[in-house]
């Protein structure tokens, strides 16, 4: 078996609102667009990871929070509906996904050896999270690559942001080894927003882009501060600032999906690929990857 | 200033005010609709189901439940779908059961409820979706004090951003609502006490509070509302919050606080004890 690899990562926001302008078949409600400057970066992602053809697709997602340990999907089929509980009346999708479970299990088994607390998720009625289902729909809307997902296990900060972001590191390093033990050619996925803080009243018409701008000005230029760093990659910098970003922005990559994916992919100090910035309810959204296809 | 004729008046006085009978505070983790048999659990169930007992023999027309667990951030949502279907699994504890719902929503009180609060400021909405994921934490209390789901319910959400101030509204808008509605009514604040959980897995039959601090804070909590100084409780929330980490800044009291209007009646706890490490308790009010 040839060895595993990862051909490149991506941030890949999660607000329902993408998928809601871009009207699916899949998504019931309906809407007249909106957001196309995050839609449209998704677009030219989906084109590279098609002609990538990956084996899988591993999303870490903040909307699946897991108090004991880090899970992972575990159970090979998995269909419904998924209907957003923050935002309803624009995310009603029925899923149905492919779960490459025998890299789950490796999966599991590296992140105990890094002495990670993990479970695998064997419920096969179990709800998949609209922050998982997002990311994926976004990269890949036809939904013909298996996936994995993983939960953002939020307890390391009961303890503090450094210690969270340890094991997000720690989880990164098992998914890389997991990946090579396996022979996958895979495709990661943060499903992370950047700054956070947002409005909470929304437009009468939702998707009015007369309305969309960002909370403040401070959240603005940290998300652009973030994000030159990525673009000049200049990673060790980027992780040194994280906590701070997180904490002056209640930026969304505290829930760890950034961290765990530069940590799988070994830092790379590589440029990566801003395809598009926008605001979504006033929090910062941007499509990155980190090609790696490159360097191997 | 409005005018009312001699007529609404005269209506209005004759209109039948809707009781609130009793009021919990009650645990909505999955882990006590399981089998497992560890000694706390069977407290808690136990409490739950003296607390089913008296709730049937006041015979409701309505249970109006707050859950911590149905989380929002666009304000307070309020539940309209009359007959919300489906089959729910905990994204934490899916081990512990699968909870298939069938339950009927009073869609003119909560309807009439998310409109006063609206009218007092607060961001409101209301979700009728087929397919809407209804919380562990309502469906637990279901299981225990509503099983045939015979009791119709209404449901309101806990806003992630909403202060003391605006969960007292909140409540007081459910008062008002159910005044106007002449219905007698059970509330339930559906919330854990001290939220610290164990971070891995342990044996059930072992659990035990986390924290012994966070113990001492629950039991001062319980104490205080046993001798009816809710307003105390109200006063030390923010200490409580800070210490003993509660479910979701303890701010479901509050909230039923503003539906009680802060009374001076003593709360029995009819159960106390830890899941997971964290706090969880069964309190009653009895209030007419």
């Amino acid at each position: 078996m040839t060895e595993g690899k990862i051909l490149a990562g991506f941030l890949a926001p999660h607000p329902p609102h993408l998928v809601y302008g871009e009207n699916p078949e899949r998504n019931e409600p309906r809407s007249t667009g909106g957001w196309e400057m995050l839609r449209w970066a998704y677009e030219s992602c989906r084109e590279k990871i098609k002609a990538w053809k990956p084996d899988v697709i591993l999303v870490h997602s903040p909307h699946w929070m897991t108090i004991v340990g880090h899970h992972f999907l575990r159970v090979p089929h998995l269909q419904g509906l998924s209907v957003d509980p923050i935002f309803p009346h624009i995310f009603r999708y029925r899923y149905e996904m492919k779960v490459d479970v025998d890299l789950a299990d490796v999966c599991y088994e590296e992140a105990q050896k890094e002495g990670l607390v993990a479970k695998k998720m064997t419920n096969p009625n179990f709800r998949v999270d609209y922050g998982t289902i997002v990311s994926l729909h976004m990269l890949n809307p036809d939904w013909d690559i298996p996936i994995l997902g993983i939960s953002a296990n939020n307890s390391p900060y009961f303890y503090s942001t450094e210690i969270g972001q340890e094991q997000m590191i720690k989880l990164g390093r098992a998914t890389a080894r997991a990946i090579a033990k396996t022979g996958r050619r895979v495709v990661l996925a943060a499903s992370n927003t950047l700054s956070h803080l947002h409005y909470d009243r929304e437009p009468e018409l939702v998707e009015d882009m007369n309305k969309e701008v960002i909370f403040n000005n401070n959240q603005y230029q940290w998300d652009m501060r973030v994000l030159e760093l990525m673009r000049k990659g200049k990673t060790d910098k980027l992780m040194t600032i994280l906590p701070e970003f997180m904490e002056k922005t209640a930026a969304e990559v505290k829930s760890g999906g950034l961290t765990w994916m530069l940590s799988a992919m070994g830092f790379p100090q590589i440029p990566a690929q801003v395809h598009g910035y926008w605001t979504v309810i006033g929090t910062g959204n941007a499509v990155v990857e980190w090609d790696l296809t490159q360097r191997h | 200033m409005i005018r009312l004729s001699g007529e609404t008046v005269r209506k209005l006085l004759l209109m039948p005010k809707g009781t609130i009978q009793r009021a919990y505070i009650l645990p909505g983790l999955p882990h006590l609709a399981s089998q497992i048999p560890a000694a706390s659990w069977e407290t808690l169930r136990r409490g739950f189901r003296q607390a089913a007992e008296h709730i049937q023999q006041v015979k409701p027309e309505v249970l109006v439940i707050y859950s911590t667990q149905w989380i929002s951030v666009l304000g307070h949502s309020f539940q309209t779908n009359p007959n919300p279907k489906g089959l729910h699994v905990d994204e934490n504890w899916y081990e512990y059961g699968d909870f298939p719902f069938d339950l009927r929503v009073d869609v003119d009180l909560t309807t009439r409820a998310a409109a006063i609060a609206s009218s007092l400021g607060l961001a409101t909405k209301t979700v009728n979706y087929n397919g809407f994921p209804v919380d562990t934490g309502v469906l637990v209390a279901q299981r225990f004090v509503n099983p045939q789901h015979t009791i119709p319910l209404v449901i309101v959400s806990c806003n992630i951003y909403a202060g003391q101030e605006d969960s007292l509204t909140l409540g007081r808008a459910m008062r008002q609502a159910i005044e106007e509605s002449g219905k007698r009514t059970v509330v339930i604040a559906c919330t854990g006490l001290s939220g610290r959980f164990f971070t891995e897995a342990i044996d059930p039959l072992q659990d035990r509070f986390s924290r012994a601090e966070d113990d001492t804070w629950n039991r001062r909590v319980l104490e205080r509302i046993a001798q009816g100084k809710n307003s105390e409780v109200l006063l030390g929330s923010e200490e409580y919050a800070k210490t003993a980490v509660p479910d979701m800044g303890f701010k479901a009291f509050a909230w039923l606080m503003g539906v009680l209007g802060t009374p001076a009646t003593p709360g029995q706890t009819l159960a106390y004890g830890p899941v997971w490490g964290t706090g969880a308790a069964v309190v009653e009010y009895v209030l007419a």
